[in-house]
């Protein structure tokens, strides 16, 4: 797990050290280069300035800045300045006399050319030369010219000059040069990090917020929602959002899960205590045997109301644990109704009797065990909640290439607003437990089951207080 | 002790009143909420055990009915509703005690029995008088370490009065202690039960703790 804001501000302030490092060296490159060639320029106009002062006249080469007293630097004055000059690039002309027995390198420039090379001076200072080869300007006097046309000049040969000097001031420059351009990448930089740090801070806040309310909420406080200060950013908006409405999925799945558990627990406990209380008093009448008998008896029946209860329970979770496989046959819908009806309300109902209104002939393709558990459910609830001498209507009928299949009773004291209820786990008309064995979860298993063969269960009371469960999905057999 | 037992299970009432009448208990049977109001209506009890999820009158609705009328008689709610909020409501609403199904028998016959002792004021199971020892724990009376056989009827007539001292009791206010609501009793019949219990008393030389106010009825001095 990594923290957003330390991410982005290393990834920020690692970019800007390269901008910055790449900024700061090409501008410490070019002014570098400018410095130096303003200081080679230097250079070479002083070579140019001692070339000017280089002539051939008839006595051969005259060297005018030579001459005592012209040019102090290259003898006592400091800081000294060096040149020194050969004829063919072979044979010494002249020197400085501040080289005194040392020489200056030569480098071998093209006849024309110059080259500016870094040396170490006679005195150990780092220095600078150019190396410039050129022939030496010829000096002719006017008056010799007229009077004299015929005199003859030496031949002009060419000249390499080597000129050096320390090149300290221009180190003591690129150094406070470069360390200028390094102070101020050093403190844009601390103060851009600063910056970035506190303003990545104050980005990242809303999200900070929404952490720190996100982790506060746990299993105990669902009901929390999440808020946000001041204007909502456009990035956090929709998560809020979104968490909110996860929230409130949650929150309602716990409380129905809180709910089935207490629901549940409720449901077990009272057979429970009626199973304790009755072994615990059948050992007060021992010799009553009528009684114990009775007891017996309600033993029986107490434990049977246990068992359909835990089985629908266990269907109901394999069904919502996806376990339930569906196995589909072809069944002959009016004979599977009149079959399952007579096994379901086998005595319960003598004084009540199912209609059925299913063509003969109409075959459907679905899960035999499973719409029989449906259809049983259905039966069983269409007895137990109709007046005496109810007739059940059983309709069935194809409708857009599908089978719909409608059970209709008359409802006692049904009211609408129970429809909305009626699937809920445990929900009975009456909160109490009654002795017929209605443990409230019929719909519950009617609704899973539908879900899992991909049927839809509606539930529909109309003002004559007929209620109606319609099944539709049913596919008809190709046969 | 006459007891009102308020629960819709048919199973459970059936098994309790057996139980609770052999424990030598008075009891009526209410199958809802609104039986459970019209026996309080007429009768007084020495305890009420309520179920909370009832039909028509849900158990809170009895028990805060019961209140607000005035009836001061204890009330031990008997619920499958464990949570701790449920108790808090119950006990807030004015019920004495709470017990959580499933439960023990032997602990709702206890529970009742501390009920009734506080309400007679006497904190001892055991209650002497003149040499004669009631234990109501195991609901037997001697006098001298010596054991006088009684009928239930005779036990709770006994215990009854021994538990309300120096108060004197009409022949229709021991009926209605004594006997369930349902059953037929004429003033013969506690006569009956008072003379037969001084005889015994006398059997075995104990006092005659059972006095009679001419016109007013029984008591213990």
């Amino acid at each position: 797990m990594y923290s957003i804001r330390n991410k982005l501000n290393f990834t920020i302030i690692a970019s800007m050290i390269v901008v910055l490092s790449i900024t700061s060296g090409f501008l410490y490159v070019r002014v570098a280069s400018h410095v130096e060639k303003i200081f080679d320029d230097a250079l070479y106009d002083k070579a140019q300035a001692l070339i000017s002062l280089t002539e051939l006249d008839e006595e051969g080469l005259e060297f005018d800045f030579a001459e005592d007293g012209v040019m102090l630097e290259f003898q006592e004055q400091a800081p000294l300045q060096y040149y020194q000059l050969w004829q063919n690039g072979v044979d010494l002309l002249i020197k400085s006399p501040s080289l005194d027995d040392n020489d200056l390198p030569r480098i071998g420039t093209e006849s024309g050319s110059h080259q500016f090379v870094d040396v170490k001076l006679p005195d150990g200072r780092e220095g600078r030369l150019i190396d410039i080869n050129f022939l030496p300007r010829v000096e002719i006097e006017d008056d010799e010219e007229d009077e004299d046309y015929g005199v003859l000049m030496p031949p002009s040969q060419p000249v390499t000059m080597v000129f050096a000097r320390e090149r300290e001031s221009l180190d003591a420059t690129l150094f406070a040069i470069g360390s200028t351009i390094f102070g101020v990448f050093v403190i844009v930089l601390l103060i851009s990090g600063l910056l970035i740090w506190r303003l990545v801070g104050n980005g990242l806040s809303p999200l900070s917020y929404l952490a720190k309310q996100v982790s506060a909420i746990d299993e105990s406080n669902l009901d929390v929602r999440l808020d946000h200060e001041g204007d909502q950013s456009l990035e956090i908006a929709p998560i809020e959002n979104q968490l909110n409405h996860l929230l409130e999925r949650l929150q309602s799945a716990f409380e129905r899960e809180k709910r089935f558990s207490a629901n549940a627990a409720h449901e077990l406990r009272t057979p429970l205590s009626e199973l304790k209380t009755l072994a615990e008093v059948a050992k007060l009448v021992p010799d009553d045997r009528e009684q114990v008998v009775a007891f017996f008896n309600d033993i029986g029946e107490i434990s049977g109301q246990m068992e359909k209860m835990v089985a629908t329970l266990l269907e109901l979770s394999r069904s919502e644990a996806g376990l339930l496989r569906i196995d589909p046959e072809n069944i002959q819908l009016a004979h599977y109704c009149e079959e399952i009806w007579q096994h379901t309300v086998n005595g319960q109902g003598a004084n009540k009797s199912l209609r059925k209104h299913i063509p003969e002939n109409l075959v459907i393709y679905t899960d035999r065990e499973k719409l029989g558990m449906i259809l049983s459910n259905l039966f069983v609830n269409a007895v137990s909640y109709s007046p005496d001498n109810a007739k059940i209507d059983i309709t069935a009928e194809v409708r857009n290439k599908n089978v719909v299949i409608e059970v209709r009773n008359a409802a006692i004291d049904l009211k609408p607003e129970d429809i909305l209820h009626m699937k809920d786990r445990f929900w009975r008309k009456q909160t109490v437990q009654d002795e017929s064995g209605h443990s409230g979860l019929g719909l519950t298993l009617v609704e899973a089951l539908a879900r899992v063969m991909k049927l839809e269960v509606s539930l529909h009371l109309d003002n004559q207080r007929t209620f109606m469960v319609t099944i539709s999905g049913l596919i008809p057999s190709v046969h | 002790m006459k007891l009102l037992l308020v629960e819709d299970s048919e199973r459970l009432q059936r098994s309790l009143s057996i139980g609770l009448k052999k424990h030598g208990f008075a009891l009526d049977q209410a199958f809802d909420g609104e039986q459970a109001l019209a026996y309080t209506a007429v009768n007084e009890y020495d305890a009420i055990i309520l179920d909370l999820i009832l039909p028509k009158i849900d158990g809170l609705r009895v028990l805060s009915t019961l209140r607000a009328e005035g009836k001061d008689c204890h009330v031990l709610i008997l619920s499958a509703n464990d949570q701790t909020e449920d108790r808090v409501r119950g006990l807030d609403l004015g019920a004495d005690d709470y017990l959580v199904k499933p439960f023990a028998f032997d602990e709702l016959v206890s529970r009742l029995r501390a009920l009734n002792r506080r309400r007679s004021g006497v904190k001892n199971p055991v209650i002497e008088f003149e040499g004669v020892r009631i234990d109501s724990v195991a609901r037997q009376i001697f006098f001298d370490d010596q054991l006088i056989s009684l009928t239930p009827h005779e036990y709770r007539l006994i215990e009854f009065l021994a538990r309300r001292k120096g108060r004197v009791f009409s022949h229709d206010q021991l009926i209605d202690q004594l006997y369930d609501a349902g059953s037929y009793v004429t003033r013969n019949a506690v006569e009956a039960h008072v003379c037969s219990l001084r005889k015994r008393l006398k059997s075995v030389g104990a006092p005659n703790l059972i006095k009679t106010r001419r016109g007013f009825g029984y008591l213990i001095e």
